[in-house]
């Protein structure tokens, strides 16, 4: 069992995906509970332009995934608060915006190739040590964040009206969340995939849902699920050849589809 | 007046949408202690007045001063409990107990950095025991019925300490022994906490002993300083519409 931990890359990848594991679950608590699931799918698109644009440059696409998924997130805001707009709406304008843009870019650049792959559907051997030292101190700086400011954001998603007469700063709020959602992301897609990492952060809380619990244990269900899926669905990758960010989606599932099994009425 | 600074003082209020005057220039000042409540016909601008006392929306004209400063300028929320009228609707599959709901009182207060202090957590303990659901502290709000999850509603904004409440008919859906029961309360914080109350409500006949002033808002605002005595029906009519009447007859009953 333990003899995938010899290869450098599954460590690499071990490390990589229990860090993705737990932002991804714990940001994605304050998404679904804003009813807000789908701006995961949008700034994951977003940040694969970044990456578009960093292969045609010859640059890490990794920061320049970093940077577009946070300039799509800004926008998603700033739409959201300047324009009368559904939210939905919006996120699906950015969602296939940047995709049609990331696919001219490739085309253009010559960089439809395997690399591109690799962030479209997520690849453990893609994990260079590079990329270990940039997730680990984006993913600290996030988890932080997230964890100072887990009362605020939860009251929010309770009632953005009811918090803002609280005396919390919503519009403030907002955007750092976002902006640490689009950061998240953006590092995951290197793992997980950017057609799949949205459902890393919205399966295992919906799942956790299923239970009925408080806050807290709902948090901590939701973290307990999407590391069970990331370990489960790369140990399953490198035994049976499968592409990493599909099986950890495919192993998610099977633990929602538990959850409901479980908490049928 | 025995009050001296109002803690609001709105002057010449308007808001119109699409060219539809939704109120127009209303005036008025409330002090603290006072018991307000306001009554109107669906859609004549009650819950819009709430939302711009509240900075929720921003007038076309007119101006809100809230405890003396303008309201961008204001920024001891605290003070203000706010319950919306869809605060018992309360999406049943939201993780949240009683507790989690409760405590969210004290998240604007509470240090950055910080978890809930043994304060924080004291007066969250104070605010449920005044609701009296000390008991239902780890229980999902979902499970709760109408009337628990109104007064896990008034809880949480009694938890940080509030020196006005403002509802807006948060008791839609209550049945009517627990309404009783609110009412109760609501007029207990009022003379005994000296909590200034206001309050958006079609039962004003059952409260009308509690209140200091009635607030009649459609489009305009009646302000009517001894509710026991001085509305009369035929002034009810003009701006409320038949419910006038049965308001009226429903208040002698009481």
């Amino acid at each position: 069992m333990f003899e995938m931990f010899e290869y450098d890359f599954m460590q690499r990848a071990f490390i990589a995906g229990i860090i993705i594991a737990i932002l991804a679950s714990i940001s994605g608590t304050f998404i679904v509970l804003r009813r807000y699931s789908l701006i995961g799918e949008t700034l994951a698109h977003s940040a694969l332009l970044g990456v578009a644009i960093g292969l045609v440059a010859e640059y890490n696409p990794l920061w320049s995934a970093v940077v577009f998924a946070l300039i799509s997130a800004w926008l998603v805001e700033y739409l959201r608060s300047a324009f009368s707009i559904y939210s939905d709406a919006i996120l699906a304008i950015l969602l296939s915006g940047s995709l049609a843009l990331a696919i001219i870019l490739v085309s253009l650049g010559g960089a439809f190739n395997n690399s591109l792959f690799s962030y479209l559907f997520g690849s453990i051997l893609s994990v260079s040590s590079e990329d270990i030292v940039v997730i680990s101190i984006f993913g600290a700086i996030s988890l932080v964040i997230l964890l100072l400011f887990s009362k605020e954001f939860y009251f929010i998603a309770y009632d953005e009206e009811i918090a803002k007469t609280s005396g919390v700063k919503v519009n403030l709020l907002n955007f750092l969340l976002v902006s640490i959602v689009a950061v998240i992301i953006a590092l995951s897609i290197r793992v997980v995939g950017s057609l799949l990492i949205s459902a890393l952060m919205i399966i295992p809380t919906i799942a956790a849902l299923q239970f009925r619990v408080g806050f807290l244990k709902t948090v901590l269900f939701s973290l307990v699920i999407a590391l069970s899926s990331v370990i489960s669905g790369m140990t399953l990758s490198f035994y049976f050849s499968l592409p990493s960010g599909a099986t950890i989606v495919m192993c998610v599932l099977c633990i929602f589809i538990l959850s409901l099994v479980i908490n049928k009425r | 007046m025995k009050f001296s600074v109002p803690i609001f003082d709105v002057k010449n209020l308007s808001f119109v949408v699409k060219e539809q005057n939704i109120l127009s220039n209303i005036s008025f000042e409330i002090f603290s202690s006072e018991y307000i409540a306001i009554i109107g016909p669906n859609g004549g601008g009650k819950t819009t007045l709430i939302r711009m006392l509240l900075g929720l929306e921003t007038p076309t004209s007119g101006e809100v001063k809230i405890y003396g400063k303008k309201l961008s300028d204001f920024k001891e929320w605290h003070k203000i409990g706010y319950v919306p009228q869809r605060a018992s609707h309360v999406d049943s599959s939201f993780p949240a107990s009683v507790l989690d709901i409760v405590n969210m009182g004290r998240t604007s207060q509470r240090k950055l950095f910080s978890p809930l202090s043994k304060k924080d957590k004291e007066l969250v303990r104070d605010a449920m025991v005044k609701m009296d659901i000390l008991d239902l502290a780890e229980k999902m709000v979902g499970t709760l019925s109408g009337g628990q999850r109104q007064r896990v509603m008034i809880a949480r904004a009694l938890a940080s300490k509030p020196e006005i409440l403002i509802l807006d008919e948060p008791n839609t859906g209550v049945d009517v022994a627990s309404q009783k029961r609110f009412y109760a309360l609501l007029s207990k914080l009022n003379k005994e906490d000296g909590i200034t109350i206001v309050f958006i409500t079609h039962d004003i006949g059952v409260i009308a002993d509690d209140i200091a002033r009635l607030f009649t808002i459609n489009q305009k605002a009646i302000i009517c300083n001894n509710p026991k005595q001085t509305l009369s029906c035929e002034e009810m009519s003009s701006l409320y519409g038949i419910d006038a009447h049965l308001l009226h007859n429903h208040k002698h009953e009481h």
